[in-house]
C-alpha cells in the first residue's frame, strides 16, 4: 500500500521531504522509479461542509492543500471506498465514523487541523473512489464528508 | 564659590578623568545596570503575575468547556426523559448552557451546575478565532434547543432552521439530537482547546521571556558585582599606592600607645617589619623622652586644633625627628583609634638649629659672636646683681695680626685666629663666655669672679698667646693686649662694661702691647684726651695751623743737595709744634688722614715751584712727600697728585712720593687699584721711593712688582754703621740689593762723619740726616739751597732746628 506523508508548507521542507517521500516509496516496494505528474485537490474545511476540487483526479500523486475556514477545527481523513456508496461504517454511539473498521482502507489523515490555518497532505492514490471526511464528534454525520473519484491517467 | 577661590587648588580634568578611582563614568555604568536589573526584575514578576492569570484563565475556560459538554449531555438526556414521561429539567439545562456559552465568549460568570461545578467567573475570549469558535458554539446550542424542543413536543424536526451550518443531519430525530450534543460539547471543547493552546503559547512566550529577564538579570547582577569589585579594588589600591609612596608616616595609635597601623614609610625609617611594630612594638622604637607625649595625647584633644607633635623614633643608628599632626579617630568604626600623620623633619631641626647657632656663633672659632656676647653679658649682670657676685669683661686685641693677615694671607690669618681661640677656651672656665668680637678682638666674660681672679685670667691670656704659633712649618709669634673692666658696683650695664674693658684694651695697647690694663677712671679721661686730640686736628686742618718741613738729601757722591724729604708739622696753639708721630696714629683713624696727606702734596708742590721758579733747583731735584697706607688704598692718589702739580705748574718729574712697605702689601682693601694708580704716577715722571726699608713685613718680590725708583735705607741701619755691626750688614746689603736692582739708595738718620764716610764706602747714593740738615721751615731751606757748597761735606752742620 502507498503510505503518504503529511508535509509542512515550507518550500524547503517540501522538496527534502518529497525526495525522502520518493527513496522511501522506492525502497518499500521496489515499485516505479520514473516520477509521474502530480495532481493538486483544494480541499476546504468548514462548519460543517467538506468540499474538494476537483473531486476528479488522475491516479498518482496527489497534492491535498487543504484549508480550515472554521469556525471550528477540524481534520481530514481520506478512505477508500470499495462498493461507491459513500456510507462509512460507524461507532456503536452512531455519530461517529468507525476507523477502526476504516484502518485497511485508511489512505492518510491530518489530524487537528486549527480554525483559519492550512495544510498540504501529499498521498499517492491508485484509480477508485475515495471519502474524504471529518471524524471530528458529530462533524461526520452533521455533513462534513465528500467523494474524490481517481481517475486512471490519460 | 570656585575652588581657587576658597584657597584650594583647582582640580584638574586629568585628575577628575584620570586618577578618581570610582566615580563619573563607573557610577553612571553601575545606575545604568542597576535600572536594568531593576526592570527586569519587575518584568519578570509582571510576566509572573500575567502567566499566573492566564494560566488560571486558561484552567477555568477548560474547566467551563468540560461543564459545556456535561451540560449538552444533560441537556439531551433531560429532553429523552421528558419525552418519556419522566421529570426532568430541560429547559433550566438549556438555560444553563447558553449562559454557560454566553460566559465563555463574553466573559462573566458561567453558572454552577448542581451535583457538579460551583459558579465560575472566566474572562471574556480575546482572539477573532475563538470567539467565532464559541459563537458557533452559541449557534450550536441553540440549534440543540430548538432540536431538543422540538423532539420533547414529539414535533418533527427535520424543518427546523438549523444556524451552525449543519447540512444532511440524520433523519431520525433522537440521533440528530445526540449529534448537535455531541457538536455542541466538541465545539465547545475545541474552542477551550484553542484557548488552551493560545494561552499555552502565550505561557510558553512568558517562560521564554522570564527565562531571558532572568539571564540579563543575572548578567546584569554578575557585571555589577564585578563592577563594584573592580571598583572597590581600584580605589583601595589607589589609596593604598598613596599610602605606599608617600613619604608622609601615618601611625595609628591607642590611648596607650599601642600601635595599630603603621605607613610603609615607617617601616622603611625604622628598617624594621611592620608585625614588630604593631602593639607595643611602637613604643621601643620611640625615644625614652618622648614617650610620655604619646601616652597623653588623648587629652590634647581638649583644646579645639591639638598642636603638631614632635617626637623623635629611633632609625638605625640614629634618631630621626618626626612632626606630626593628630587627629582623633577613636570613634571611627573604620580607624578606632588616633592617627599621627607626621614627616621627617630631621633634617630641618638641623638646619634651624645650625642657623640659630650661626646667628649666635662665629663661624671661624665657634665662639659666641657679639650678639651673644651681649645677650650673656645682660644675662650674667643680671644675675650677679641678684646674687651679689661680679663679672668681669676681658677685651682682647691681638698685637700685630692684621701684619700677619697682610702678609702672610686671610687663610693662616682665619687659622692663627682659631688656635688664639682655642686658647682662650681652654684658659677660661666651662661657664665663662669667650666671644669673638671681630677681626682680632675677642671678648670674655668671667662670672663670679673678682679683680685678682679677672688679672689673673688676663695674665694668662697675655702669656698664652704670646707662645709662638707654628703654622704652615712657621713660627708665628702674636700678642694680645687685653683690657679688663670689673662691674664692682651694681647698676653697671653691660654697655659701660664692653667700653671700659676696651679702653682698658686700648691703654694696654698704648702702653707697648703683649700686656693688660685694669680699668680704671683715669684710663677714660684718656680715652677722652685721643677724642680731642682727632677734634683739634680736624679744626687745626681748617684754621691752617699745620706746615710743611723739609729736610735737604745730599748727594754723597758731589754733596749737592738734590731733594728734600718734605714733612708735616702741626703748629697747634695749645701744645706747640707737634711731629707727626703725635698726631699722625690719631688722626689715621678719621678721615683727616687723607686731608693731610693733601694739604702736603699742595704744600710740598706749591713749595718746589717756588723754588723752581728763583731758580733755585739743581736739573736733578725731587721733593719727597709720604703718602700714607690709607690714602692710598683710599683712592684718587693720582688725581690728587696731578691736582697739585697743575696747581702749582710744577713738572712731574720734581715730585717723588715716599711709601711704606707696608702700604704695598698685597690683599689690602684697593690694592690692586693703588698699583695702577702708581704705575701711572711713574709713567708721568714722578718717582716712587719705598720709606724704611727693611723694617716691615715687606717681600722682596714687590720690588719686581713696583714701579720704584729708590729704597731709603732706615735709620735704625744705619746708625752704629761705622762699628760695623749687624746693621751696617743689613744697610750694606740693601744698598747693593738697590744697585742690583737699578734703584737709587737714599741713607736716612746720618749723624756723624763716620757714617757719612762709611756710606761713601758703601756707594750709598743719598743721604738725609742731622749730619746735613735737621727738617726745617721752608725759608730756611731755600736760603740753603741760595747759598754755593764749595764743599759740601764741609757742612758742619748748617741748619740746627733742634
Amino acid at each position: 500500500m502507498w503510505g503518504g506523508r503529511e508535509v509542512a508548507m515550507g518550500v524547503k521542507g517540501a522538496v527534502i521531504l518529497v525526495a525522502v517521500s520518493v527513496m522511501l516509496a522506492g525502497s518499500s516496494c521496489g515499485g516505479p522509479s520514473a516520477p509521474r505528474r502530480e495532481s493538486t485537490v483544494k480541499v476546504s474545511l468548514r462548519d460543517f461542509r467538506l468540499t474538494v476540487t476537483p473531486a476528479r483526479v488522475p491516479a498518482g500523486w496527489v497534492s491535498m492543500d487543504l484549508s480550515n475556514e472554521g469556525p471550528d477545527t477540524h481534520e481530514m481523513i481520506i478512505v477508500r471506498t470499495a462498493a461507491g456508496d459513500g456510507r462509512l461504517p460507524l461507532r456503536l454511539d452512531g455519530i461517529t465514523a468507525d476507523e477502526d473498521a476504516l484502518a485497511a482502507r485508511k489512505v492518510d489523515s491530518a489530524d487537528t487541523v486549527l480554525p483559519g490555518t492550512r495544510r498540504t497532505l501529499r498521498v499517492h492514490l491508485e484509480p477508485g473512489r475515495y471519502e474524504v471526511f471529518c471524524n471530528m464528534a458529530g462533524h461526520y454525520r452533521a455533513g462534513m464528508h465528500t467523494e474524490l473519484v481517481v481517475v486512471v491517467p490519460s | 564659590m570656585t575652588a581657587s577661590r576658597l584657597g584650594r587648588p583647582p582640580i584638574t580634568g586629568g585628575w577628575r578623568r584620570g586618577r578618581q578611582p570610582f566615580t563619573g563614568q563607573g557610577r553612571r555604568a553601575v545606575a545604568f545596570i542597576l535600572a536594568v536589573f531593576a526592570v527586569t526584575s519587575v518584568a519578570a514578576v509582571g510576566l509572573s503575575a500575567l502567566a499566573t492569570v492566564r494560566a488560571q484563565h486558561r484552567a477555568v475556560v477548560i474547566e467551563v468547556a468540560a461543564r459545556q459538554r456535561t451540560l449538552a449531555e444533560r441537556y439531551m438526556n433531560d429532553v429523552l426523559l421528558t419525552r418519556d414521561g419522566q421529570r426532568a429539567d430541560p429547559k433550566g439545562t438549556a438555560r444553563l448552557l447558553q449562559l454557560s456559552g454566553q460566559a465563555l465568549l463574553d466573559g462573566g460568570t458561567a453558572p454552577g451546575v448542581d451535583g457538579d461545578d460551583d459558579r465560575t467567573t472566566v474572562a471574556a475570549a480575546q482572539g477573532a478565532t475563538v470567539r467565532r469558535q464559541l459563537q458557533q458554539a452559541l449557534h450550536l446550542i441553540e440549534d440543540l434547543i430548538a432540536t431538543g424542543e422540538a423532539f420533547g413536543r414529539h414535533q418533527p424536526t427535520a424543518g427546523l432552521k438549523l444556524t451552525a451550518g449543519e447540512h444532511s443531519l440524520p433523519a431520525d430525530p433522537e440521533t440528530r439530537l445526540r449529534v448537535l450534543a455531541t457538536l455542541t460539547s466538541n465545539v465547545s471543547l475545541n474552542a477551550a482547546r484553542t484557548i488552551a493552546a493560545n494561552a499555552d503559547r502565550q505561557l510558553a512566550m512568558l517562560v521564554r521571556l522570564q527565562v531571558l529577564l532572568g539571564a540579563l538579570g543575572l548578567l546584569g547582577s554578575l557585571l555589577l558585582a564585578w563592577l563594584l569589585v573592580a571598583a572597590t579594588r581600584r580605589q583601595s589600591a589607589h589609596f593604598r599606592s598613596l599610602v605606599h609612596a608617600s613619604n608622609d608616616l601615618v601611625v595609628i595609635l591607642t590611648e596607650q600607645a599601642h600601635c595599630l597601623y603603621t605607613s610603609p614609610s615607617v617601616t622603611r625609617m625604622v628598617g624594621r617589619d611592620a608585625p614588630n611594630l604593631i602593639g607595643p612594638g611602637f613604643r621601643g622604637q620611640v625615644h625614652a623622652d618622648d614617650i610620655s607625649k604619646l601616652l597623653t595625647l588623648a587629652s590634647s584633644f581638649d583644646c579645639d586644633e591639638p598642636p603638631p607633635l614632635r617626637f623623635r623614633l629611633r632609625a638605625g643608628v640614629g634618631w630621626r625627628e618626626l612632626e606630626a599632626t593628630v587627629t582623633d579617630l577613636r570613634q571611627d568604626r573604620h580607624v578606632q583609634g588616633i592617627v599621627l600623620n607626621g614627616r621627617d623633619v630631621t633634617e630641618r631641626v638641623a638646619l634651624e638649629e645650625q642657623l640659630h647657632h650661626q646667628a649666635f656663633h662665629d663661624s671661624l672659632t665657634g665662639l659666641a659672636n657679639r650678639a651673644l656676647f651681649r645677650d650673656r653679658l645682660d644675662h650674667a649682670l643680671a644675675r650677679a646683681a641678684r646674687g651679689g657676685h661680679t663679672v668681669a669683661v676681658l677685651i682682647a686685641d691681638l698685637d700685630e695680626f692684621k701684619q700677619v693677615n697682610d702678609t702672610l694671607g686671610h687663610d693662616l690669618g682665619d687659622r692663627l685666629l682659631a688656635t688664639v681661640a682655642d686658647r682662650l677656651a681652654i684658659i677660661t672656665r666651662s661657664g665663662d663666655t669667650v666671644a669673638r668680637l671681630g677681626g682680632d678682638e675677642f671678648a670674655i666674660i668671667l662670672e663670679d669672679t673678682d679683680e685678682g681672679l679677672a688679672r689673673a685670667v688676663a695674665e694668662r691670656i697675655v702669656t698664652e698667646t704670646a707662645v709662638p704659633v707654628r703654622l704652615a712649618s712657621r713660627e708665628l709669634v702674636v700678642g694680645a693686649s687685653v683690657g679688663v673692666a670689673v662691674a664692682d658696683h651694681p647698676g653697671t650695664s653691660g654697655e659701660d662694661l664692653i667700653r671700659h674693658a676696651d679702653v682698658a684694651m686700648y691703654a694696654a695697647k698704648h702702653g707697648g702691647r703683649n700686656r693688660f690694663e685694669m680699668f680704671h677712671p683715669e684710663l677714660a679721661r684718656h680715652a677722652g684726651e685721643l677724642l680731642g686730640l682727632q677734634h683739634e686736628i680736624h679744626v687745626g686742618l681748617q684754621k691752617g695751623e699745620f706746615v710743611m718741613y723739609y729736610q735737604p738729601e745730599v748727594d754723597l757722591a758731589g754733596g749737592a743737595i738734590l731733594g728734600v724729604e718734605a714733612l708735616m708739622r702741626w703748629a697747634s696753639p695749645t701744645r706747640g709744634l707737634v711731629g707727626p708721630l703725635a698726631f699722625i696714629p690719631a688722626a689715621e683713624s678719621t678721615a683727616a688722614i687723607v686731608a693731610l696727606g693733601e694739604f702736603a702734596l699742595f704744600s710740598a708742590c706749591a713749595q718746589t715751584a717756588q723754588w723752581q721758579d728763583q731758580g733755585l733747583l739743581p736739573d736733578v731735584f725731587t721733593t719727597w712727600v709720604n703718602v700714607s697706607a690709607k690714602q692710598l688704598t683710599a683712592g684718587g692718589i693720582r688725581r690728587t697728585v696731578e691736582a697739585a702739580l697743575t696747581a702749582a705748574g710744577l713738572p712731574p718729574t720734581r715730585l717723588g712720593v715716599e711709601l711704606t712697605e707696608t702700604s704695598l702689601v698685597a690683599d689690602n682693601a684697593g690694592f690692586e687699584n693703588a698699583c695702577h694708580e702708581l704705575e701711572e704716577l711713574h709713567q708721568m715722571g714722578i718717582r716712587i721711593a719705598i720709606d724704611d726699608f727693611g723694617t716691615g713685613f715687606s717681600s722682596l718680590s714687590h720690588l719686581t712688582r713696583f714701579p720704584v725708583d729708590a729704597l731709603k735705607v732706615d735709620r735704625s741701619f744705619v746708625s752704629g754703621i761705622e762699628h760695623h755691626s749687624k746693621n751696617a750688614v743689613i744697610a750694606a746689603n740693601i744698598i747693593t740689593l738697590a744697585h742690583a736692582l737699578g734703584l737709587a739708595a737714599i741713607a736716612e738718620g746720618i749723624e756723624t762723619p763716620e757714617q757719612l764716610a762709611e756710606l761713601q764706602n758703601l756707594h750709598c747714593d743719598m743721604a738725609q740726616g742731622f749730619l746735613f740738615a735737621r727738617p726745617t721751615p721752608a725759608h730756611e731751606v731755600t736760603a740753603l739751597l741760595a747759598t754755593p757748597t764749595p764743599n759740601p761735606f764741609g757742612f758742619p752742620h748748617l741748619i740746627g732746628v733742634p
